[in-house]
């Protein structure tokens, strides 16, 4: 069984759905509905609008291969967002070789028009790059909760569901990771 | 200090907002259902898998892995098996005997035994007794002390005295 039939396992219904669903009407709904959320957690970690949306079009096709048993899913965007975060994890992890390619201009790039012009008079790309390598010096745990608790439109219980673990424990890894990021910052700024 | 710490948590919070937020390039759904369409229509006409970069099956890596290691130990075993059968043919069936020499003393001499014409002893020259009894007489003539003692029916010289007659 490969890994991704593995995670389509474990979000099936144990009972089938006796509707019958146009497959292709289903996966436009879905491309329509999770694009966007796919898109940031997939940026939250490759951090390049590039590599990001080519995740999100390797989810969709990799739905599209397995589009039989899509009435069988029982929670979608658990689902999908679990798919593209392991593709872009598994992209990561064979990218360590190669020198890290974060564009900053990404970044700036990143942030939604209405709030640039806010956050722009605060932050600037180099110390968004600051502070992006220090998230990345985080444990591996407390950095993937705090990035996927950025993304808008995932709940604590989702991540949880996602990562396969508990409410409390993702709060809990959100917490260290931020007490950590603070001790990390202080300390940037002292040497600064 | 702790305003300063509020002040980088903030940002910290801002490019936490900038990553969650992110928005990507117009048209993105289109390009999607653009790609997902290409992959249908080449999976009807069998062109191109679906899924882009796995054309094998996953498990075909690791089984010829596995295939090309028993090919290997195989090879190595037969390989083996067979040099030592060759190297059998010419010797005879009993196991190889172990010459042991008796007259020597400790290992070296079992394994290299000495020649017999060489194994006398031989008396050591002067210079090989060491400096302590390789003495020359200073013109000729030996010193010795008076206070030596001397064996029984030696005669020891007695030193020229001035002006008594030379010898």
């Amino acid at each position: 069984m490969s890994a991704f039939e593995g995670q389509l396992a474990g979000w099936m219904t144990p009972a089938r759905v006796a509707k019958s669903v146009d497959k292709s009407q289903t996966i436009a709904q879905l491309v329509a509905e999770y694009s966007t959320t796919l898109y940031r957690v997939a940026f939250s970690v490759t951090r390049n609008a590039a590599e990001a949306e080519d995740a999100v079009q390797e989810t969709f096709l990799r739905v599209l291969k397995h589009e039989s048993r899509l009435d069988e899913v029982r929670d979608y965007r658990v689902w999908l967002v679990r798919i593209v975060w392991n593709i872009v994890l598994d992209r990561k992890r064979r990218a360590k070789t190669r020198p890290e390619n974060e564009d900053i201009a990404d970044h700036a790039r990143a942030l939604p028009s209405k709030d640039r012009a806010a956050d722009a008079t605060v932050i600037s790309n180099e110390e968004q790059a600051r502070i992006l390598s220090l998230i990345e010096k985080l444990p591996r745990r407390e950095r993937e909760a705090l990035l996927l608790s950025a993304v808008q439109e995932l709940t604590t219980g989702e991540i949880a569901a996602m990562l396969g673990t508990t409410e409390s424990s993702i709060r809990s890894r959100i917490f260290r990771a931020r007490r950590e990021m603070a001790v990390l910052l202080e300390k940037e700024g002292i040497q600064r | 200090m702790t305003s300063e710490r509020n002040e980088e948590i903030e940002k910290m919070d801002a490019v936490l907002r900038a990553i969650g937020g992110a928005v990507p390039d117009p048209g993105l759904e289109g390009r999607i259902l653009h790609r997902l369409a290409a992959a249908r229509a080449s999976a009807e006409t069998g062109t191109a898998p679906l899924v882009p970069g796995r054309r094998v099956p996953r498990f075909v890596g690791p089984l010829a892995g596995f295939a090309s290691a028993g090919l290997m130990c195989g090879v190595i075993v037969v390989g083996s098996v067979r040099h030592s059968h060759e190297h059998r043919a010419g010797e005879p069936a009993a196991p190889p005997v172990l010459q042991i020499q008796r007259g020597g003393v400790g290992a070296a001499s079992a394994v290299r035994p000495a020649d017999p014409g060489t194994a006398a002893p031989l008396p050591a020259s002067p210079a090989a007794r060491g400096g302590a009894t390789h003495r020359t007489a200073q013109r000729g003539r030996a010193r010795i002390a008076r206070q030596t003692k001397k064996a029984p029916g030696v005669t020891v010289p007695v030193p020229a005295r001035a002006g008594s007659p030379q010898q």
